[in-house]
């Protein structure tokens, strides 16, 4: 549950070429060789740009502080239905009868 | 080496809410049964573009819960996001709660065997259900599975979490804690509290500490679909972990699927990297400012909880360990009895109709205490007939059987059975009638071959009868019902 | 005057008033788009048969006395993340270039029950991901003032859409600039109101936490007109406030900026900015001045400079998640694969471009396990010390007046492989996002190169009503904008579609 707090090595580390194909497998996206080394500098470039933020003090800064309390909007539990379904199904890439089908699930979460 | 090996056991309970709709869109909740894909919506199919709004009611089942468990209301409470890839989530993100639940701290007395364990409780959070897949193989199991397919009607189902410290000592308390906390959301009508049918669902971590001070890792046991399946899990891990401990190995930990019908954990897919949720507040979420009013008025209507009204039971009523259980799996079968109670029935008395009479009627008939016809005052009149004397407790059922089947209050039912206030039933008497008949075959075969031109003998069996009802008969009655009976026509 | 250089008001007046037809609007409007979008590739789809199937039902209502609405017969362009139920929906990229939505965004549905016609889809940067429209998957788009010219991004094709004349009124989306940027540099008027000012549901969500949709137009009453039909609460976004909105053309009643306090901020100085461009913004100042307000010198040290940084992580992280969903399991495109995992990857691969690829690993960078207190936690406490300095700063003016960009319209190509360069184009607009307040782009007349200028004005959260005053008063000086000339251009085409 606890993240490691790394915020100082964290902070003056640059991305290396394997954390780019980690990232990059972490959300799915296929990334060519070839556009590893572009990436890199990008996410490098961003990081620096975001290194001067430390000369900023945000010691006691809440970052999710509530001060502006708006009224909490709910919704009440009264069922509606959607008869469009035939319309969401219809853009399935890969329908099967009523379902969304997908290929065989190998090495995936849970 | 020998040493002792204590458990160490942790439950996650996931129960599903009975409201109408799902947690952040209107589609409603009755997904079981109902055709693939059809309780569906863009918000819970995660289209493009789509926001969630929470519901109002699935809000207040988990405050209520949480207040019912003593746990601390977080103000400002806030959804996260719990960020992974899988074909049953539609916005490869699950809505939950991260650091800011909606309850915290809290505890649940467990009882097992006259002995009182408290199991501190750690959390209480709301989340989104997932899909459904179905993999396409002989035995709909993943693993070589050709392709799969996604329903989508479960997802965005609301589900209430409730983690506990690992507090637990042994399969028999894991067991009996998810069986009081399945009373209490039950009691507080937030859930069905089913395990097989899935709106209970339990994860277990478990693991074993020697008393040499070496410690087992966790290992967290999925797929146990009743109460049973539960204690026999963990019963297996138990001997398992300690066998791999005293070989000197250590416990992998990992998660491992219960096989109900092997009795066995497997262990499931090991994963080379844990997964990285990469949780983060989710932005189309305010967090939820309670007024104080609401939590206090909500905590002072909760009705009375499992742990209270079997206190009541046992030592206000006397009611024995047998009776309090019926009652606490049923809060309306409970609340009939109070009510029977508060009519001035005696509880034994009470308590027994209910667990004979009341409970044979639902069995038959089904519908469960909801659908009950029989008020619970009408009943009572009927108990305190039997009480006084007036009424046996054959002609009793009697009453009671046309009260149910015909809906009758308990005058109109006596009535209908023809007897008045204090009176036996027509059928408790002709067996009366038909004992003295047999006790004085004689007199009967007297008065069959004409031998009763006064009416003298068949008063004498009259009186017979009269004295065997103890008066619970009408005089009138019992002489056309033995001529009707001598003359053959009963 | 032709009809399709009337402004949406004057439109609206005359269908009222029974001098024009709904079909005759429409039409004109059409005819312009027919002739012109091949050069200019505003739109990626024009839904010609469903406009005039419209106009002509409009009409008919009009003519057994319904009552016509706010926006009645007035052409309309949204930009194309924007759901519109039965026509494609493609967020400017492969991954939903077939897309058809089952449902209208709530703006849409806002936009028809005030009888606006919808002429068409807008290009965009992908996924709302740029600042020039360079990173559409299906072609340029062309600034109608210099077709060698980027129109700025993301919404590109809605500022082009109204600065050609197509249509009086666009919508775009706003996260960082989107809409005040390209309003820039195609000489148009562009508003974000305040988040949470209008409805976010059916705006297929960039960073959730910043986008705001708002219009483009070429009188500042079309943008009060445009606020008015839009700004309303929804039950379907809970970050939508409840509160009741104003009227916003009543706004068009100032005529005067006496009382008013007018911020300028000193930080700017440091940035190289163009000299026209400073110099119409020290003529803006004035002419405040001459209405009536007080110019008060206000300082921004921590906004100016530390909000490009902090944006370029919040934003990336929050786009990380809410494009996780594009997996070709349920709609979009999908890339064949035997497993699971070979779909996911190659239908992402092949659906994202360069630079939405490049955000989504920096988003997800900055939330993975051990760099998210280091990012992600530090961006956010930052963007709460900016908007605590705007509030500060607030306390003591009503409006801030700043430049929108930095520079004029870069030429195609020039910015496009150096995406740190192209994200600086937006050093003053994406604080704005940040605070959630409501900004305002201005044009304020024309370069001696011919190229749009402009100005940007920043209000208080909630307060469009005054920030719409100053802007029309200055309007009322500077003159509207004009539309522009398509019929001298001979430079190269723009919209060369793959």
């Amino acid at each position: 549950m606890f993240r490691t707090t790394q915020s100082e090595e964290a902070l003056c580390m640059t991305v290396s070429e394997d954390e780019v194909r980690r990232v990059a497998a972490l959300i799915r996206l296929e990334v060519h060789e070839e556009e590893i080394p572009s990436f890199q500098r990008h996410f490098n470039d961003i990081l620096t740009q975001f290194h001067s933020l430390e000369r900023l003090d945000v010691t006691g800064v809440d970052p999710f502080a509530m001060d502006e309390v708006r009224k909490t909007l709910l919704r009440d539990d009264i069922p509606g239905t959607w008869n469009l379904r035939d319309e969401a199904l219809d853009a399935a890439p890969v329908r099967e009868g009523d379902f969304f089908r997908v290929p065989r699930i190998l090495g995936e979460a849970e | 080496m020998t040493c002792s090996y204590t458990p160490v056991i942790g439950l996650e309970i996931h129960v599903q809410l009975a409201t109408a709709t799902k947690l952040f869109c209107a589609c409603p909740t009755g997904y079981i049964g109902a055709v693939p894909n059809s309780n569906v919506c863009p918000v819970c199919l995660g289209l493009p573009g789509t926001l969630p709004v929470p519901n109002a009611r699935a809000v207040e089942f988990t405050l209520r819960t949480a207040l019912a468990l003593g746990c601390s209301v977080q103000r400002g409470t806030r959804f996260h996001r719990k960020n992974y890839f899988y074909p049953d989530l539609p916005k490869a993100y699950q809505i939950s709660q991260y650091d800011l639940p909606l309850g915290l701290g809290g505890s649940l007395d467990v009882r097992t065997d006259g002995d009182v364990h408290r199991i501190r409780i750690t959390r209480v959070h709301m989340e989104e259900d997932a899909g459904k897949l179905v993999h396409a193989c002989g035995d709909g199991r993943l693993s070589g599975a050709d392709h799969s397919l996604a329903d989508y009607n479960r997802a965005g189902i609301p589900l209430m979490e409730i983690v506990s410290e690992p507090d637990i000592r042994t399969p028999r308390e894991a067991r009996e804690y998810v069986a009081e906390l399945r009373r209490l959301v039950r009691c507080l009508d937030v859930s069905d509290g089913d395990m097989e049918s899935g709106s209970l669902r339990v994860d277990a971590n478990i693991s074993v500490k020697c008393s040499d001070g070496r410690w087992g890792s966790k290992v967290e046991i999925k797929n146990m679909n009743s109460l049973r399946a539960l204690e026999r899990a963990l019963d297996f891990e138990i001997v398992r972990q300690t066998a791999v401990l005293e070989k000197g190995e250590t416990v992998f930990q990992e998660t491992r699927h219960w096989d109900d019908v092997s009795g066995h954990t497997r262990s499931s897919r090991s994963k080379e990297e844990a997964h990285d949720y990469r949780y983060f507040p989710d932005p189309d979420l305010p967090p939820l400012f309670f007024e104080e009013s609401w939590v206090t008025s909500i905590a002072a209507t909760l009705p009375e909880l499992p742990w209270m009204r079997r206190e009541r039971y046992a030592s206000t009523f006397g009611l024995s360990g047998d009776d309090v259980g019926v009652f606490l799996e049923d809060r309306c079968l409970a609340e009939y009895f109070d009510a029977l109670v508060g009519a001035g029935v005696t509880p034994s008395r009470a308590a027994n109709w209910i667990r004979t009479e009341v409970l044979r009627v639902l069995n038959e008939v089904g519908g469960g205490m909801v659908a009950f016809p029989v008020a619970a005052a009408e009943l009572a009149s009927l108990l305190a007939a039997v009480e006084r004397r007036e009424l046996s407790v054959t002609a009793a059922r009697e009453v009671f059987d046309a009260m149910h089947k015909e809906h009758l209050s308990f005058e109109k039912a006596s009535r209908r059975c023809g007897i008045a206030s204090g009176n036996l039933g027509e059928n408790a008497l002709k067996d009366l009638l038909r004992s003295v008949l047999e006790e004085n075959a004689d007199v009967v075969e007297e008065i069959r071959s004409g031998g009763d031109v006064k009416g003298k003998k068949i008063r004498f069996l009259q009186g017979l009868v009269m004295r065997k009802a103890r008066g619970q008969a009408n005089p009138e009655s019992v002489l056309q019902l033995l001529e009707d009976m001598l003359r053959g026509e009963q | 005057m032709e009809l399709w250089q009337l402004p949406a008001w004057r439109i609206t007046e005359a269908v009222v008033r029974g001098e024009l037809s709904v079909s005759e609007v429409v039409e004109t409007h059409l005819a312009r788009l027919r002739t012109h979008n091949p050069e200019i590739f505003a739109l990626l789809t024009v839904t010609e048969k469903e406009a005039l199937r419209r106009a002509a039902e409009l009409d008919e209502r009009h003519a057994r006395g319904e009552e016509p609405g706010l926006l009645a017969g007035v052409p309309v362009v949204l930009k194309d993340n924007m759901c519109t139920r039965g026509v494609r929906t493609t967020c400017g990229s492969r991954m939903l270039e077939n897309w058809i939505p089952p449902y209208d965004a709530s703006v849409v549905t806002s936009l028809e029950a005030a009888g606006a016609v919808i002429l068409g889809k807008a290009n965009m940067d992908e996924f709302a991901m740029g600042s020039s429209t360079e990173h559409s998957a299906f072609g340029f788009t062309a600034n109608p003032w210099d077709l060698s010219r980027v129109p700025g991004g993301s919404s590109g094709g809605s500022a082009a859409a109204v600065a050609a004349g197509f249509a009086p009124l666009a919508l775009g989306s706003d996260t960082g600039g989107s809409i005040r940027q390209p309003a820039a540099f195609c000489g148009v008027h562009g508003l974000k109101p305040t988040y949470g000012l209008v409805s976010r549901y059916g705006l297929v969500a960039f960073a959730s936490s910043l986008d705001q949709i708002g219009p483009f137009a070429r009188d500042v009453g079309d943008l009060a007109l445009a606020l008015d039909a839009i700004a309303a609460p929804d039950p379907k976004d809970a970050t939508c406030g409840t509160e009741p909105r104003p009227r916003y053309l009543d706004a068009m009643m100032t005529d005067s900026l006496r009382g008013r306090r007018i911020g300028l901020v000193k930080e700017f100085s440091g940035f190289d900015v163009d000299p026209e461009l400073r110099n119409t913004l020290v003529h803006a100042a004035r002419v405040c001045q001459d209405a009536g307000a007080e110019l008060v010198d206000i300082s921004l040290p921590v906004t100016i400079g530390f909000g490009l940084a902090c944006y370029y992580i919040l934003a990336p992280a929050e786009a990380s998640s809410n494009l996780a969903r594009y997996d070709g399991v349920r709609y979009g495109l999908r890339a064949e694969g035997d497993t699971l995992l070979e779909q996911y990857f190659r239908t992402r691969g092949a659906g994202f471009g360069k630079e939405v690829k490049r955000r989504i690993l920096t988003g997800t960078y900055v939330l993975s396990s051990g760099y998210y207190d280091a990012y992600y936690l530090t961006a956010q406490k930052v963007r709460r010390r900016i908007v605590q300095e705007f509030a500060q700063v607030f306390s003591g003016v009503d409006a801030i007046l700043l430049p929108t960009s930095p520079c004029l319209p870069f030429r195609r190509g020039e910015l496009v492989d150096d995406p740190i360069r192209m994200y600086l184009t937006d050093v003053f607009t994406l604080p704005v996002n940040l605070a959630g307040l409501p900004g305002l782009s201005l044009c304020t007349g024309y370069a001696k190169n011919g190229l749009p200028l402009s100005v940007q004005l920043v209000g208080k959260a909630w307060s469009e009503q005054q920030l719409l005053g100053t802007a029309a008063v200055l309007e009322s000086r500077f003159g509207t904008p004009r539309i522009a000339p398509l019929e001298t251009k001979t430079h190269f085409k723009g919209g060369e579609r793959l």
